[in-house]
């Protein structure tokens, strides 16, 4: 009987505790939604109120027929999936000669590798403005698309070479002793056997670069604008739109909530393989 | 596996797959750091970026300046305060994530929500949230009748690096429960079997066996965090862009103000090179210590 009412005591301490954090963790986000479906004259109201009477989809049609929001939009969609495609197909290669060879240097490369992903920006954006200057890739998607691959090569060839660590390699073996290429070998056994991990790198990368904001702050054009640049500058005659503003936001979130969401697991493997284990 | 790298060897070298890859690298990282290090000792001509070598100017110049006081005070105040918060936030969440309870993935995953948003939408949702006059704080402070505590968050170089620095607070802490929380599973149950057998009570068990087998997991979570704080930029330049009057003005800020506001590229060099030799010294000890606690779960 003690023992009971020690474990509900407990329970209650930790849901109270869960209750707390969880508020803390939403109410941001549950005022953006709310403010990105109320009517517009209820937004400013004083004192502020939570729940949007009635509820109106206005904001988000405001979105969806302002052509230069579905500009960004294009533009950030357009340019994280050309990196990401890059950054799979450099990455394969690269993580599988991590995982099957050891050579001179493997060691002092992979880390470098991984230094890459903590560097500090601001560091190189001047070097990158005049290289893309002297290429005459300022301002173009190839030139956004280049500098994207550095936050999102890093990443892939550390989840990938981990996931390539894991599958056997007798059958590769039995391949190339059929004489198999090694590239029909990357294709025909390597990328299927590591299918789904594949996948989840790609969605991860993919999510890194539609959320960079330093990079596409300094190297994107009028033209080129992605989406969080968009709304950083989101602004116009009459002040700030702060409900369409919302209802963007809200949208713009929603690959990446998702995909955090699926794959944390997968994803707190990787971090803390590539990050604690070295 | 020996054969068969022999194989392989012959039939490619690894190198050329390694070659995309290094290429990229050597191309957006070497020579960029390279870049950068010759423009620190040199005064960049625009717009043709003829290089004049003047040694040390720049590095004395961008280091005599007046604001370098206030930029490395706010620097300091960001990062040991963003660390404070965040990692007392994370664990308090770890260590109530950690107690097996229905819905604890479901209410865990709702904590993780802010660290999956993107770092402008948070940025967009705190900056409606600070508003002075029609922000919800503000709003909700009238409402209860603290009116007196309203304030303009982030118009008042009092507060303004206070309020980005909660914000800041509230999009990285999931980010430590999920480190914490992980460290926390990996420690063996008979620890505490073994502890709470001799007597142990809940208080001793957390001092004696959770705090010490999280250490080295700890001193990760710190470094990391350390570089990711002192790298932060996307926050602070929406919502405060450093000011008002250089108020909540951090090193990154500084950097890109003096190359991309100022233009001056040699300056913003010399205060780069600073930054990286800071970052290299932190990524070398997170790299030793992350090699030891590999070696110390290796030998589990």
């Amino acid at each position: 009987m003690k023992k009971r009412t020690r474990r509900a005591v407990r329970h209650t301490v930790v849901y109270l505790s869960a209750f707390l954090l969880c508020s803390f963790s939403l109410f941001p986000i549950l005022w953006g939604l709310s403010t990105s479906l109320k009517p517009e004259h209820q937004l400013y109201v004083q004192p502020p109120k939570w729940i949007p009477d009635p509820v109106t989809l206005e904001h988000y049609m405001d979105v969806f027929k302002n052509k230069m929001m579905l500009n960004y939009f294009y533009n950030s969609a357009f340019i994280a999936v050309a990196s990401t495609v890059f950054s799979l197909m450099i990455g394969i290669l690269a993580a599988y000669g991590f995982s099957r060879f050891k050579f001179p240097g493997r060691n002092t490369l992979l880390w470098s590798i991984l230094f890459t992903q903590i560097f500090p920006r601001v560091v190189i954006i001047i070097p990158f403005y005049v290289t893309l200057k002297n290429l005459h890739l300022l301002g173009t998607y190839a030139g956004l698309i280049l500098v994207y691959l550095i936050v999102v090569l890093p990443v892939s060839v550390w989840l990938l070479k981990g996931f390539i660590d894991k599958i056997p390699y007798e059958i590769e073996e039995a391949a190339i002793i059929d004489g198999c290429s090694i590239f029909s070998l990357l294709w025909r056994i390597v990328i299927p056997m590591t299918f789904p991990a594949i996948g989840a790198v790609a969605m991860y990368a993919f999510i890194l670069s539609w959320n960079e904001f330093l990079f596409a702050l300094v190297f994107s054009s009028a033209e080129t604008r992605p989406l969080p640049i968009g709304l950083a500058f989101f602004i116009d005659e009459v002040g700030v739109q702060w409900g369409q503003l919302m209802s963007a936001s809200i949208l713009m979130s929603i690959p990446a909530v998702v995909v955090f969401s699926l794959s944390q697991k997968l994803l707190v493997r990787g971090l803390s393989e590539g990050g604690v284990k070295g | 596996m020996n054969n068969f790298r022999k194989t392989v060897r012959n039939l490619v070298p690894v190198y050329v797959l390694l070659l995309p890859c290094m290429l990229l690298l050597l191309f957006m990282m070497v020579y960029p750091v390279y870049q950068t290090v010759r423009f620190s000792m040199a005064e960049v001509k625009l717009p043709s970026f003829e290089l004049i070598f003047v040694g040390l100017h720049n590095f004395i110049q961008i280091f005599s300046k007046e604001e370098m006081g206030i930029v490395f005070k706010n620097t300091l105040v960001w990062v040991i305060g963003s660390i404070v918060v965040k990692f007392m936030l994370g664990f308090w969440a770890a260590l109530t994530f950690n107690v097996h309870v229905r819905g604890g993935l479901l209410l865990r995953i709702i904590c993780l929500l802010p660290w999956t948003v993107p770092s402008i939408v948070s940025s967009n949702l705190w900056r409606w949230i600070l508003q002075s006059d029609i922000g919800l704080l503000n709003g909700s402070l009238r409402a209860y009748g603290l009116g007196d505590m309203a304030h303009n968050w982030l118009g008042d170089p009092n507060s303004a690096l206070y309020s980005v620095l909660v914000a800041n607070a509230w999009s990285g802490f999931p980010f430590v429960m999920i480190m914490l929380l992980a460290g926390m599973q990996g420690i063996s149950k008979e620890l505490y079997e073994a502890g709470s057998m001799d007597g142990a009570n809940a208080i001793q068990l957390f001092r004696y066996i959770t705090i010490p087998s999280l250490m080295p997991i700890i001193v990760i979570v710190l470094l990391l965090q350390m570089i990711q704080n002192l790298n932060s930029f996307d926050m602070l330049y929406v919502l405060t862009g450093g000011g008002p009057g250089g108020a909540s003005e951090t090193l990154s800020l500084f950097v890109y103000r003096i190359g991309f506001t100022n233009f001056d590229f040699g300056g913003a060099s010399a205060m780069s090179v600073a930054l990286l030799v800071l970052a290299i010294i932190l990524f070398s000890l997170y790299n030793l210590k992350s090699n030891k606690s590999g070696k110390r779960e290796g030998a589990k």
